[in-house]
């Protein structure tokens, strides 16, 4: 009996995810993941939170570098472009610099964005480009099987650094608040549900979004960032958390040992795009650019 | 010494003005240059100058007028203006003999014994001391306007169009209030002066050619003739980061495009500078990035996925001395073999080297189809040379290049996934552009299969590097662009020049003479240097007895491409002044090969 309640389950289930349209936005290729990675969380996120804000599949983009997280755009039936190892940012800035219409999702893991890219970091987030930034921080290097990354703690031990990490781990958090990142977020791939609503509205805000998402690697670190760990450590973000308040939102980017979840921080000031259109508009071409705009429309 | 005959009506003459960094040298230049081209005389000009804005560097302007088309500065001066006599002392000996040496009969400071233009000149050459700093003094207050009290001299002297030299002082000058009348009042003292100079020299500028050939002509250099090529091409997105000499580029299209409505940011380095125009290029764009050659060791990461991922983009790289920081301010030809073959991977792309400044407007333009209809990277080479060179060029009327060049695209099958990598018979595949319905796909630097997935199975490897390497050919022949060219004695000749970029113009000067002794001798250019024109240069290399390749690089490294590409030797001459290769030099190199015979040019080519 128990068995059939589960199966009606499942399939009234399976009708739901049909009906929702989530599917149109799964590709045909399936996910090269370990099982239990925290990635899995990002392929039902995405699509789920693309669904549910009405953006179709071709008008989206999903850029990414090098990296396990950066597999992503061949499991999405979006348009994708897999880079090169650090360069997810300047990508995606030229893609959304040319067509203002896309919706542009970056995702990268800790290494691509912190230690070879993180030159760009600063200026995506000073430009204020209307991408949406999703990080997934495992700590390591996982592709190439398991080195320290610029987030691994001290004392952590891979084959890399044999005799244990020496070097203070980044707080990227910090770091893009610092930076000028109109929305700061963090979540726990161990929390989909969270995770995904995040994800909602990190796309849904117009200007550079980050998204912090803790993800255990769950074949290269038994002992450091795993599920069991993190979900003893994280905790929600104070009831009366404004995330309007940008010195409040430092205190909580600041506490690595209880790392709050939800959205830290979030502003409203010109994007790219504006600036783009305003420097257009002294030059006097602006007409120019309507047309150009109701021409590629 | 014996008095050059008596001059041609056609002018040909050449100025040089020399100075310390900040005397103002390179504007005085400026100003020449525009007013003689306002006139109806045909222009070259090419300034050098330290790496330094101010301090004591020495700059020096030279242009050359003439009546007819002219391809390279001269050996010789006719008229040297010294602003400074430190720094020009030793181009004193570039003058020729009855031409003219205007310079400061009172120095502004005490100079030490020989220290002065004055006592450095040689016997034919004719001396103007003009007090310059006096008349300057007199005429503005103060000394910042010697250099344009030493234009208005020559200007009085020779007698050229005073109106001309006016406008283009009030255009010059005419935002800052006061400068422009100071300027003009320093001119006209000058001027003044000058007509009433007794003539001593034999320099005479014969009357402009005014026709219907030259009425639509521009003086206009290298960098902003790429600038028009790719405005007038369609360019939509530029993106990019400052480094000499390519910088003026960035400089003229951040003022142009928003005009026509397009965007242009300056990125944080030039890694991000070349992501982000494969990112546009990626959406359809006609996107593009100019640098030099430090810039381009940056880009070549990325150049490489622009090929595997079958991106179109535009890189313009304007060399200079390398390696490394190398020469910031000098020329040199040194990045071919970089943007040939650098970057890792068998990662083919386009490349191609205008030899001129018409040349790279065609070049600037052009490169945006070629990107497109061959879905790659297209490299246009120029140098510091070309880039900071003036020359009087004529435009046609209607832009000669083409708005779309992609391959139209077959209707996605519904439910299928879409084939952004479909192996066609030309071996360009469709592309669809991000917004289109049902044809979603994701591209990618890793190798892949048809849809675009990840695929490392060697015979999927042999296929699509096959495909990326084939699909360029059809650029040998891409319409309306000429690919390499021969000037020159046509059939069997003693002494074949090819040559690529800036260096053009002295191989042709220097032709041009070797056959006035009787040498027959012919220049071939070669503008598009990957893929390489094999069948014509071969065929032209067949005319040859010998073939010579001057280049300004130390390696000669276009002869090693020749010799890569067709396995026949060339003599190579290969040097690194830091400026274009003297015409002498080149004429001196063919006189020997060409009194050789082809049996000791073999043994020449083996020894070098």
């Amino acid at each position: 009996m128990a068995e059939a309640h589960q199966q009606i389950y499942l399939e009234d289930k399976l009708k739901e995810v049909r009906e929702s349209g989530r599917l149109e936005y799964r590709s045909k290729a399936l996910p090269t993941w370990c099982p239990g990675c925290g990635y899995f969380a990002m392929a039902g996120g995405v699509p789920a939170a693309l669904n549910s804000l009405g953006i179709a599949p071709q008008d989206t983009v999903v850029v990414s570098g090098i990296g396990c997280s950066s597999r992503f755009p061949f499991f999405v039936n979006t348009y994708g472009f897999h880079t090169l190892h650090g360069r997810v940012l300047p990508v995606a800035t030229g893609i959304k610099v040319a067509n203002d219409a896309l919706t542009v999702i970056a995702v990268g893991g800790d290494g691509d964005g912190f230690a070879i890219g993180g030159g760009h970091v600063p200026h995506a987030a000073r430009r204020n480009i209307d991408i949406t930034y999703l990080l997934f921080d495992n700590g390591i290097y996982g592709l190439t099987k398991g080195q320290t990354s610029p987030t691994s703690a001290i004392g952590f031990r891979t084959p890399t650094s044999p005799y244990t990490n020496p070097d203070q781990p980044l707080n990227p958090l910090l770091m893009v608040l610092a930076y000028g990142a109109t929305w700061v977020g963090q979540a726990f791939a161990g929390h989909p549900q969270q995770l995904e609503e995040l994800i909602r509205q990190a796309i849904a805000h117009r200007g550079f979004s980050y998204l912090h998402i803790l993800s255990p690697c769950v074949t290269f670190d038994k002992t450091d960032k795993t599920y069991d760990r993190l979900e003893q450590r994280v905790r929600s973000l104070p009831a009366n958390h404004d995330p309007q308040d940008f010195a409040a939102a430092m205190r909580q980017a600041m506490d690595v040992e209880t790392p709050p979840m939800g959205l830290l921080y979030v502003n409203e000031r010109p994007t790219l795009a504006d600036a783009l259109d305003g420097i257009v508009v002294k030059a006097g071409g602006a007409e120019k650019r309507a047309r150009k705009v109701a021409k590629a429309a | 010494m014996t008095r050059p005959a008596k001059e041609t009506p056609s002018t040909d003459i050449q100025v040089a003005i020399c100075g310390s960094a900040g005397e103002g040298t390179i504007a005085a230049g400026d100003i020449l240059r525009s007013a003689l081209a306002e006139a109806g005389y045909r222009i070259i000009s090419f300034d050098t100058y330290p790496p330094e804005i101010r301090g004591f560097g020495k700059c020096i302007a030279r242009l050359r007028v003439t009546t007819e088309q002219a391809y390279s500065l001269k050996q010789q001066s006719d008229v040297l203006i010294a602003l400074n006599d430190e720094h020009a002392i030793p181009h004193i000996g570039e003058v020729r003999d009855f031409g003219a040496v205007i310079y400061d009969g009172h120095s502004i400071a005490k100079l030490p014994e020989g220290g002065h233009v004055s006592g450095h000149l040689r016997a034919g050459q004719l001396p103007y001391p003009v007090s310059l700093r006096e008349l300057c003094e007199k005429a503005t207050g103060g000394n910042r306007s010697r250099n344009i009290v030493a234009l208005g001299f020559l200007a009085g002297v020779y007698q050229l169009p005073k109106d001309a030299f006016l406008r283009i002082i009030t255009k010059k000058f005419g935002k800052k209030p006061g400068v422009a009348e100071q300027n003009q009042a320093a001119f006209e003292t000058g001027y003044t002066v000058g007509e009433a100079a007794f003539r001593l020299d034999d320099v005479v500028f014969g009357a402009p050619k005014r026709d219907a050939a030259t009425r639509d002509v521009v003086m206009i250099n290298g960098n902003a003739a790429t600038v028009r090529g790719a405005v007038d091409a369609g360019i939509d997105c530029f993106f990019g980061y400052p480094i000499t000499p390519a910088t003026s580029i960035m400089e003229r299209l951040a003022s142009e495009m928003p005009k026509h409505g397009k965007r242009l940011l300056q990125t944080e380095d030039e890694i991000s500078a070349i992501a982000a125009t494969i990112g546009a290029g990626y959406t359809g764009a006609r996107a593009a990035t100019a640098t030099s050659g430090p810039g381009l060791s940056l880009m070549q990461e990325m150049l490489g996925l622009g090929v595997i991922a079958e991106v179109p983009s535009v890189v313009f790289v304007s060399q200079r001395g390398g390696p490394s920081t190398g020469m910031p301010t000098k020329t040199e030809q040194s990045d071919l073999s970089a943007a040939v073959h650098g970057g890792h991977g068998d990662a083919q792309k386009i490349v191609i080297a205008p030899t001129n400044v018409e040349g790279c407007y065609r070049c600037g333009g052009k490169a945006f189809e070629m990107a497109e209809a061959y879905q790659t990277p297209v490299v246009v080479l120029l140098d510091l040379y070309l880039s900071n060179r003036y020359e009087t060029v004529q435009f046609g009327a209607r832009p000669p290049f083409e708005a779309n060049c992609s391959k139209p695209r077959a209707k996605a099958a519904p439910g299928e996934p879409y084939r952004r990598f479909a192996l066609t018979e030309d071996f360009v595949s469709p592309r669809a552009l991000p917004g289109e319905p049902g044809a979603m796909h994701t591209i990618t630097g890793l190798e892949h299969n048809e849809l675009g997935r990840p695929n490392d199975q060697g015979d999927m490897h042999e296929r699509m590097s096959k495909k990326r390497h084939e699909k360029l050919k059809a650029a040998l022949k891409h319409p309306d662009f000429t690919h390499c060219k021969r000037f020159g004695d046509e059939g069997r000749i003693k002494v074949g020049m090819l040559a690529w970029g800036s260096t053009f113009g002295e191989c042709l000067e220097a032709m041009f003479k070797a056959r006035a002794e009787g040498i027959p001798c012919a220049a071939m250019k070669v503008v598009m240097l990957s893929p390489f024109p094999v069948e014509p240069v071969s065929a032209f290399m067949d005319d040859c007895d010998v073939v010579l390749v001057p280049e300004v690089n130390y390696e000669g490294q276009f002869a090693r491409l020749i010799q890569g590409e067709l396995g026949r030797p060339v003599v190579s001459l290969a040097r690194v002044p830091g400026v274009p290769l003297p015409v002498d030099e080149i004429l001196e190199t063919i006189r020997r090969l060409a009194a050789s015979g082809p049996r000791d040019a073999a043994r020449l080519v083996r020894a070098a």
